[in-house]
C-alpha cells in the first residue's frame, strides 16, 4: 500500500520534471522580407537553359512573385525544347504550367517516349520527370503502373533523393490510386533526419534534400488529405534547418528553398507561425503600444489570426501585470497598449499565443519587453558638515538642471554631503537606477575621481565625502573641483550628466600640483634584447690536444709491457671460426665507432644483434677448440 | 718506518714477479694501462674543468668498468681459484668478459655525446 503510493509519487515527480524540461520550441530562422527579395533576385537571373528557366520561373511562382514577359519565356521554352529528351520535356512542361497561355506542342512520339519511361528499369529521376511531364501536358497516364514502378524503384534506389522524388511523383497521380505504401515512406524518411542540438533537423545529404523532402511530403499529404507524421517540434526544427542559410549556392538550391517556403506557408496541416516585434520590443510613455508582426515563414501576414497575451509578468518582482489581453490588428500589425496597465519601468516576460487556425505550429512565443521611462532629480541638497559637530552648517538646494550659484568650500576637518531623490517623471515613483555616480573633476590638472552614491531604505540617495579620509584619491591636490552627477540605466530614456556645483577642496600637506599624465599604457615599451645562452667556455685546443696525446700514451706502455712479458699470438690457428670470430669482433668495435658518429640506438642494436650472434657462434666454436686443445686428462 | 715500507714493497714485487703466471701478468699489465688512462682523464677534469661533463663521465666510467671486468677475468682465470669456479672454464670467463664489454661499450658510446 505504502509502496504503491510511493511509486505513484515518483511517477508524478518524473512527469513534472519532463514537462518542466519540455520548452515549446519556436522557429529561430525564417525568410524575412529582405531574404525573400534576395531569393527572388537569385531566381530572376537570365536563363542559360531549360533547367535554369524551370528553376527560375517555377521558383518565382512559388514565392508568389510575378514573372515578367510570359511571351518571351514561352518562346524560349519552345525554341530550346528537344522533344526526344525526357528531361527537356519535363522542364518545358512544368515551366509552361507556371505561366499563362503557353502550350507545348505534343506529338504521339513524345507521348510514347514519356509512357515508356514509366517502368521499373528507368531511374527514379526519369520516372518522376516523365510522370510530371505527362501530367502537365494533359496526357493520360496509368496511375497503377506508376505506383508499381515507383515501389519497385524505391527498393533498388534506397536513398533520400530518390524516395523524395517518389513522393513528389505520387502527388501527381489520380486521387483514387492506392498510395498507402508510398505514404509510409514519409515516416521512414523522417526517421533518417539528423537532430542537431534539438534545434535543427536535416538530412546529411544537405539543405536541398531537406527542403525538397518537406515540399514532397506536404504535397503528397495534401493530395491524399492525410496529416503527415511530423510532430510540431520536428516541423519547427525543419524550418530552422531550411531557412538558416541566407545565401544560396545554386539555382537548384534556391528553388528547393522557395518550394519549401511555399509548402510550409500553404498546406492543409502545419503552418509554422513567426512572431517578431516591429523594431525594439520597448514601450514608454511616448511609445505606449507594443507592435508585433505575425507572419508565416515567408514573412507574409497570416490571413486569420488572433494574437493574445496569455500572461505578462515582471522579471524583477515576478508579479503578473496582464492576463489574457488581446492584440488589435491595425494595418497588418498587431498592437497592444501596454502602458495602459501602468507598468513600472523594467523588463517584462510576455507569453504570447496566436490562435485562429488549427494548422498553426509554434504559436506559443515568449517575448521579453522593456518598459522605459524618464527620470528627474528631486530635492538635491548639498551641505558642508563639520566632523566634530554633527550640525550641518548650511544646506543649499540646487534645482536640476541648473548649477549651484556659489561654490562650496571644504577642508580636511569637514565632510561634504549630498542628498537627492531620483523619481520617475510619469508615475512619481522613486527609482534606483544601475548607475548613480558622483564625479569630481579637477579643472586645472584634469584629474577625475568618481564615487558611487547609494540609496538608503527609503530610496533616498545620500553621498558623503570625508575630505580627510579620501585625500589619497585626490593626491592631496587642493583646488576647484567641478561636481557632476551621472545617472544611467537600460530602462532610462534620459541619462543624466549634471554639473551640480563647484567644490573647493583644501588639503593639508599639499604636494606641488603636478599635471597628471595619462597613464602610459599604450605607448611602445622598451625593447627587450634576448640574451641567448652563452656557449660554455671551452679550453684552448692546445690543452685538449695535449691531453688527448697523454691519454693515448698508456696504450704504448701496455704494448711495451706485453712485449716484455712475451705475450704472443703463436697459438693462432687459422680455422674458419677463429677468423670469423676476429672479423666479427672487429666489426662490433667498428660498429661502436659508427654508432658514435652516425647511428641511433635502435639501428645500432639491430646491427649489433646480427654481428653479435655471428661473433658469438664463431667465438663459441673457437673457444671450445682452444679448451679441447688445453685439456690434458 | 719508511724502511719497512720499502722492504715490504720490494718483497712484494719480488714475489709477484716470481710466483705469478705469465697469463696473469698479461692481464695485470692491461689493468695497469686502464688505471693510468682513467687517472689521466680524472687529472684533466681536475685541471681544465668538466666542460662536456657527459663526455668526461662516459670516459671515466668506461675505464672504471673495464677495470672491474678485467679484475673479474683475472679472478676467474687464476688457477689458484679453480676451486671456486668449477663450472667456469677460462674460455667461458673470457666469453663473459667480451659480452660484458659489449654492453659497457654500448652504454659508453651512447653517453659520450
Amino acid at each position: 500500500m505504502f509502496e504503491k503510493s510511493l511509486l505513484r509519487l515518483f511517477g508524478l515527480f518524473v512527469l513534472s520534471l519532463a514537462l518542466a524540461g519540455a520548452q515549446a520550441l519556436t522557429p529561430a530562422h525564417y525568410l524575412s522580407l529582405p531574404d525573400v527579395a534576395r531569393l527572388q533576385n537569385l531566381l530572376s537571373q537570365q536563363f542559360t537553359g531549360l533547367d535554369s528557366a524551370y528553376y527560375s520561373v517555377v521558383g518565382l511562382s512559388k514565392l508568389g512573385a510575378t514573372i515578367p514577359d510570359h511571351e518571351g519565356v514561352c518562346q524560349f521554352l519552345k525554341s530550346q525544347l528537344d522533344p526526344m529528351s525526357i528531361d527537356s520535356l519535363f522542364f518545358a512542361a512544368e515551366t509552361s504550367q507556371a505561366i499563362s497561355g503557353c502550350e507545348i506542342p505534343v506529338s504521339n512520339e513524345t507521348r510514347d517516349i514519356l509512357l515508356a519511361a514509366v517502368s521499373e528499369d528507368s531511374t527514379m529521376t526519369q520516372i518522376h520527370r516523365a510522370v510530371s511531364a505527362l501530367s502537365s501536358l494533359g496526357l493520360p497516364l496509368a496511375s497503377q503502373e506508376v505506383v508499381g514502378a515507383l515501389t519497385g524503384r524505391i527498393n533498388k534506389e534506397d536513398n533520400v533523393m530518390a524516395i523524395t522524388l517518389a513522393l513528389q511523383t505520387a502527388a501527381r497521380l489520380s486521387q483514387q490510386t492506392e498510395l498507402g505504401g508510398i505514404l509510409e515512406e514519409i515516416e521512414d524518411l523522417t526517421a533518417r533526419l539528423d537532430d542537431l542540438g534539438g534545434i535543427y533537423l536535416q538530412f546529411e545529404e544537405g539543405l536541398e534534400a531537406t527542403a525538397l523532402f518537406v515540399t514532397a511530403a506536404y504535397s503528397l499529404s495534401d493530395h491524399v488529405d492525410m496529416e503527415p507524421p511530423l510532430k510540431e517540434d520536428q516541423v519547427i526544427q525543419l524550418v530552422n534547418s531550411i531557412f538558416s542559410k541566407k545565401s544560396w549556392d545554386s539555382l537548384a538550391e534556391a528553388f528547393s528553398v522557395a518550394s519549401a517556403a511555399a509548402a510550409l506557408s500553404n498546406n492543409r496541416f502545419h503552418v509554422p507561425v513567426i512572431v517578431s516585434a516591429l523594431g525594439p520590443a520597448t514601450v514608454s510613455h511616448s511609445q505606449p503600444t507594443l507592435q508585433l508582426l505575425v507572419t508565416d515563414v515567408m514573412s507574409q501576414p497570416l490571413a486569420l489570426a488572433n494574437v493574445l497575451v496569455e500572461s505578462a509578468y515582471s522579471v524583477a518582482s515576478k508579479s503578473v501585470i496582464l492576463s489574457h489581453a488581446s492584440f488589435t490588428l491595425n494595418d497588418g500589425v498587431f498592437e497592444l497598449n501596454f502602458m495602459s496597465s501602468r507598468p513600472a519601468s523594467g523588463y517584462y516576460q510576455f507569453a504570447v499565443a496566436v490562435t485562429g487556425d488549427t494548422r498553426l505550429v509554434g504559436n506559443h512565443v515568449e517575448l521579453k519587453v522593456k518598459v522605459s521611462t524618464e527620470v528627474v532629480v528631486n530635492n538635491m541638497d548639498l551641505s558642508v558638515v563639520d566632523k566634530d559637530q554633527s550640525i550641518g552648517t548650511k544646506t543649499t538646494r540646487v534645482d536640476y538642471p541648473s548649477k549651484g550659484k556659489s561654490s562650496f568650500t571644504a577642508d580636511s576637518h569637514q565632510n561634504f554631503a549630498m542628498a537627492f531623490q531620483l523619481v520617475d517623471v510619469n508615475t512619481g515613483v522613486e527609482l534606483t537606477p544601475h548607475q548613480t555616480f558622483v564625479k569630481l573633476h579637477n579643472q586645472k590638472t584634469g584629474q577625475e575621481v568618481v564615487f558611487v552614491a547609494e540609496p538608503d531604505s527609503k530610496n533616498l540617495y545620500k553621498f558623503e565625502l570625508d575630505i580627510g579620509e579620501r585625500k589619497s584619491e585626490f593626491n592631496s591636490i587642493s583646488g576647484t573641483y567641478s561636481l557632476h552627477l551621472i545617472v544611467g540605466d537600460a530602462t532610462l530614456e534620459n541619462p543624466i550628466l549634471w554639473n551640480v556645483a563647484d567644490v573647493v577642496l583644501k588639503f593639508v600637506d599639499e604636494e606641488a600640483p603636478v599635471a597628471i599624465q595619462p597613464k602610459t599604457l599604450y605607448v611602445p615599451k622598451p625593447e627587450i634584447q634576448h640574451l641567448f645562452r652563452e656557449p660554455e667556455k671551452k679550453p684552448p685546443t692546445v690543452v685538449s690536444n695535449t691531453f688527448t696525446a697523454l691519454i693515448l700514451s698508456p696504450l704504448l706502455l701496455l704494448l711495451i709491457l706485453w712485449l716484455k712479458l712475451g705475450a704472443n699470438i703463436s697459438n693462432f690457428s687459422f680455422t674458419p671460426s677463429t677468423i670469423l670470430f676476429h672479423v666479427g669482433h672487429a666489426a662490433m668495435l667498428g660498429l661502436m665507432y659508427v654508432y658514435w658518429t652516425h647511428l641511433n640506438m635502435f639501428q645500432t642494436l639491430k646491427y649489433l644483434a646480427i654481428i653479435g650472434s655471428v661473433t658469438f657462434l664463431a667465438g663459441n666454436r673457437m673457444l671450445a677448440q682452444i679448451a679441447v686443445k688445453r685439456y690434458v686428462p | 718506518m719508511s724502511n719497512s715500507v720499502i722492504s715490504v714493497i720490494s718483497r712484494f714485487l719480488e714475489e709477484y714477479t716470481t710466483t705469478t703466471p705469465n697469463k696473469l701478468k698479461v692481464v695485470d699489465s692491461y689493468l695497469f694501462y686502464i688505471l693510468l688512462t682513467g687517472a689521466l682523464q680524472f687529472l684533466y677534469c681536475l685541471l681544465v674543468g668538466t666542460f662536456p661533463f657527459n663526455s668526461f663521465l662516459s670516459g671515466f666510467i668506461s675505464c672504471v668498468g673495464a677495470f672491474i671486468l678485467g679484475v673479474c677475468l683475472r679472478i676467474q682465470i687464476n688457477p689458484q681459484n679453480k676451486g671456486d669456479f668449477l663450472s667456469i672454464s677460462p674460455e667461458r670467463a673470457f666469453a663473459d668478459f667480451l659480452f660484458a664489454h659489449t654492453v659497457l661499450h654500448l652504454v659508453v658510446m651512447n653517453f659520450i655525446g
